[in-house]
């Protein structure tokens, strides 16, 4: 079969296009900034102020003219070239490969994992595929109640739908490595039974058709090593949720065809809803374990950029394919669950720094590295650069002579700087205006968002939230790139809840520096000029009210309220697919039943009991495995002994691991019940 | 009285089978395991198990794995080859708790044959956590991070080069 899957001829073109006119955008935009600033000659915080400037608008730039790239692509045919699309033909073929469907979950709620797992099982099946595929989820559950209510989810799962044999159920005792070793482990023990894999997240949800779809991509493209279909936010009904679903399905499909049309073959993986072809990854992707200390050495922490160039390193390409479709995962329930999540990543998109001039890898993943770096790093440019911009004002304010503001020549070009402004927002908004665009003139789809009118009014209204949410991320990720940088930990022990309201104390607890950090910018801007408080209004409006931003924005109340009015409404929620169909369904019908206590629960429960041994049983090596002989020491002493004691979580644990502890624990409880 | 006998209604097992009450504990505690909590039931399978053997359960260790054989055999019959080997009486267990075995009463483990239905649901339900394994090796991957400074170093000092700790 010949190999269709390199980078086509169009690529030097199409990356030209995109990065020259955003390094010339940059330049143009840079001596701008310094034209302005050098009117009464450049001090040295001017200097600071436009290199930070050429770093953030450079970013600015690259996102615009990507979003160009994005929007004349799907204009002009959604297709990538390069990949070889199957004929009508070969659409109607049995699939000659086999595929896993694997699915690594860690201490998440089994209602919707394995609602999720069903919705995507059946949807598999009714493409008359399923023959072809196999689902695993793998557990990496710390927890003995999760761990428990698992497997009576798997087993009830698997009786509902005939699923033994086809929907597997591993749970690892060592969690070495995390999700990344977690997957490595499942390729390790079964990866060799199957051609491909398809990675999940514990939140994903794939329509069968284009598992399909992308298992014949890889058919036809024998050197493509990642497919990654782009996920849609979907199915929470929070204010903040909602807004995130709504600019992921207006401005996410531009932003993604932008860099799809660029980086072709040399895409990016987001570490799930993708398929990888396993022999390729266990060969070429084993992670290695990087030198040094944490937060840069140690295990890597966000594996999906190193295994992307990793396996184009070995030859084989990455595609982000964003005409798949039928790809679905859940964003953050609020503001601080989102920052939450962004705290674990800014460290492990930070560690990928240490990689960036590793031998052999392609350009484009060491770009792919830093564009990961900056998403993260450009909130404390930002933040730098207000700073910069805070301090030459005060500079010129206190050290420059009074007399020489009032040449002409040396004058401040205000219609200068509104001009620069007015780009620099016209930039950053054009994602969201194109975005608009290509649903107001696709036929039906403004018509499923409420109507050209509502959509409209949500895209303005998602844009004035947004930019009052940004200054406040701007902090949180500040504040989490300085504690990865100097090492010191950046605790967060906040409960995240499903779509539950966020409770006052706990947003001005956590916001707290911020609205102090909005009332020190106004008094510093004072300083200067009451112009400057003006400029520093769009960033101060923000931090100043970040606590009732993040409560109100939690409130499924109002994401409902919103919807109900057919505003952030999107095509999925008015006609949703089959398969949010159906995970909602079986949520509501088949509800977990919670385990209160893991081990009570085996010992009392015959069902539970049995289900729980069978599967220890069935794992070699599992039962043996437990890390703690003192645990189950203590663990045995407190059941068997006769005394009420609670067990500890490791002692839980522990216990679940010992088949010899359970059954006669179970056996002396039943025996005293009899007596 | 160390010995009691045991009454049942099933028609295939003797009417006098008894067995000493620690030991008949025990069969309860085992059949229990496979959700059988009424008392005719427990008589009638304590019967079905001690049937034939002289030392009628003196042991409740004799006794119980007296049962498992039973019961192993039982369930081989059941399952087939499929699922022969040496978890099969977890498994199979499980699959006959979970497809509520014991609400259809001693007799369904008793009588000759169980039936088509139940053989069906019951194979469906067994416990398959995962395939066979096909073990194989991740190797990791070699990176070697600042190649410009690796090729000083070596030249420097012939140092090992500064890929994975876990090497």
């Amino acid at each position: 079969m010949e190999a269709h899957s390199f980078s086509p001829e169009s690529a030097g073109f199409r990356r030209a296009g995109v990065l020259g006119l955003a390094a010339v955008t940059t330049v143009v935009g840079t001596l701008e900034m310094h034209r302005l600033l050098s009117a009464q000659g450049t001090s040295a915080p001017e200097v600071v102020l436009v290199f930070l400037f050429a770093l953030c608008f450079g970013w600015i730039a690259l996102s615009f003219w990507t979003a160009i790239a994005g929007f004349l692509q799907l204009a002009l045919g959604p297709r990538l070239p390069g990949l070889r699309y199957p004929s009508v033909d070969e659409e109607a073929l049995p699939l000659a490969s086999r595929t896993s469907v694997v699915m690594p979950i860690h201490n998440e709620d089994p209602a919707s994992v394995f609602a999720n797992v069903q919705a995507t099982y059946e949807s598999v099946a009714a493409t008359g595929h399923l023959d072809a595929f196999d689902f695993y989820v793998l557990s990496d559950s710390t927890r003995a109640e999760a761990w428990v209510a698992e497997e009576l989810a798997w087993s009830d799962l698997c009786r509902r739908v005939g699923g033994q044999g086809r929907i597997f159920y591993r749970r690892r005792t060592d969690n070495t490595g995390k999700k990344a070793g977690n997957l490595g482990d499942f390729c390790e023990r079964w990866g060799r039974r199957y051609d491909f894999t398809v990675v999940l997240d514990a939140d994903s949800l794939m329509d069968g058709r284009t598992l399909v779809k992308m298992a014949r991509l890889m058919e036809l493209n024998p050197r493509a090593g990642i497919l990654q279909a782009p996920p849609l936010n979907v199915g929470r009904t929070t204010l903040f949720a909602r807004l995130q679903q709504f600019a992921g399905r207006v401005y996410g499909p531009v932003v993604a065809a932008g860099a799809a049309a660029w980086q072709l073959g040399e895409s990016n993986y987001w570490g799930h809803n993708a398929i990888i072809r396993t022999e390729a990854f266990i060969n070429h992707c084993g992670l290695p374990v990087l030198p040094g200390k944490q937060p840069f050495g140690g295990h890597i922490l966000s594996h999906d950029f190193v295994e992307a160039a990793l396996m184009r390193r070995a030859g084989y390409t990455v595609w982000l394919v964003p005409e798949l479709g039928g790809s679905y995962e859940q964003p953050p329930p609020n503001l601080l669950a989102y920052a939450q999540r962004d705290r674990r990543w800014c460290q492990g998109n930070l560690q990928h720094l240490s990689l960036v001039m590793a031998g052999g890898l392609h350009p484009f993943s060491r770009g792919h590295f830093l564009m990961g770096v900056m998403s993260y790093v450009a909130s404390p440019l930002w933040l730098l650069f207000l700073m910069s911009g805070l301090v030459a004002a005060l500079h010129d304010r206190f050290f420059l002579d009074a007399h020489s503001l009032d040449t002409a020549s040396l004058a401040f070009d205000a219609p200068g700087s509104l001009r620069l402004f007015a780009v620099s927002m016209g930039m950053l908004l054009t994602p969201k205006v194109l975005g608009l665009t290509l649903a107001l003139v696709r036929p039906g789809e403004a018509a499923k968002m409420g109507g050209r009118v509502r959509l409209t009014l949500s895209v303005l209204l998602e844009s004035v939230l947004a930019s009052l949410l940004a200054p406040v991320m701007m902090l949180f990720q500040s504040h989490f790139v300085f504690g990865t940088i100097l090492g010191y930990r950046v605790n967060w022990s906040s409960q995240q809840r499903e779509d539950a309201d966020l409770p006052w104390a706990e947003a001005a607890r956590r916001h707290a520096a911020h609205v102090a950090a909005g009332v020190g910018l106004v008094v510093v801007a004072a300083l200067v000029s009451t112009s400057l408080v003006a400029w520093l209004i769009p960033v101060v409006a923000g931090l100043l009210l970040s606590v009732p931003l993040t409560v109100l924005t939690a409130r499924s109340s109002l994401g409902l309220w919103t919807a109900r009015r057919g505003l952030f409404l999107l095509p999925e929620e008015t006609e949703p697919p089959e398969v949010l169909e159906r995970a909602q369904s079986i949520t509501e019908e088949h509800g977990v039943e919670p385990v209160s206590d893991a081990v009570e629960r085996v010992l009392t429960d015959a069902k539970t009991h049995a289900l729980h041994l069978a599967l220890l049983e069935s794992q070699p090596g599992l039962a043996e495995s437990t890390s703690s002989p003192a645990a189950l020491e203590s663990a045995r002493r407190k059941l068997l002994g006769g005394g009420a004691e609670p067990l500890s979580a490791q002692e839980k644990v522990a216990a679940l691991l010992d088949v010899g502890t359970l059954s006669e624990a179970r056996e002396q409880r039943l025996m005293r019940a009899l007596s | 009285m160390d010995s009691v006998t045991t009454l049942t209604a099933c028609p295939s097992v003797p009417s006098t089978v008894w067995a000493v009450p620690r030991s008949r504990a025990a069969l309860d505690t085992f059949f229990r395991g496979f959700g059988f909590n009424d008392e005719a039931d427990l008589s009638a399978l304590a019967a079905w198990v001690l049937d034939g053997y002289s030392a009628h359960g003196a042991q409740p260790q004799a006794a119980v794995a007296l049962a498992r054989a039973r019961m192993e055999t039982w369930l081989s019959s059941v399952l087939g080859l499929e699922h022969a080997g040496p978890g099969l009486l977890a498994r199979g267990r499980a699959a006959f708790v979970l497809c509520d075995g014991a609400s259809r009463g001693a007799r369904l483990l008793t009588r000759p044959a169980a039936p088509e239905d139940f053989v069906r649901a019951v194979r469906a339900a067994v416990p398959v956590p995962a395939p066979a394994q096909v073990s194989t090796v991740m190797p990791e991957q070699q990176l070697v991070l600042w190649p410009f400074g690796e090729l000083l170093r070596r030249w420097w000092r012939g140092a090992a080069p500064d890929v994975s700790i876990s090497r």
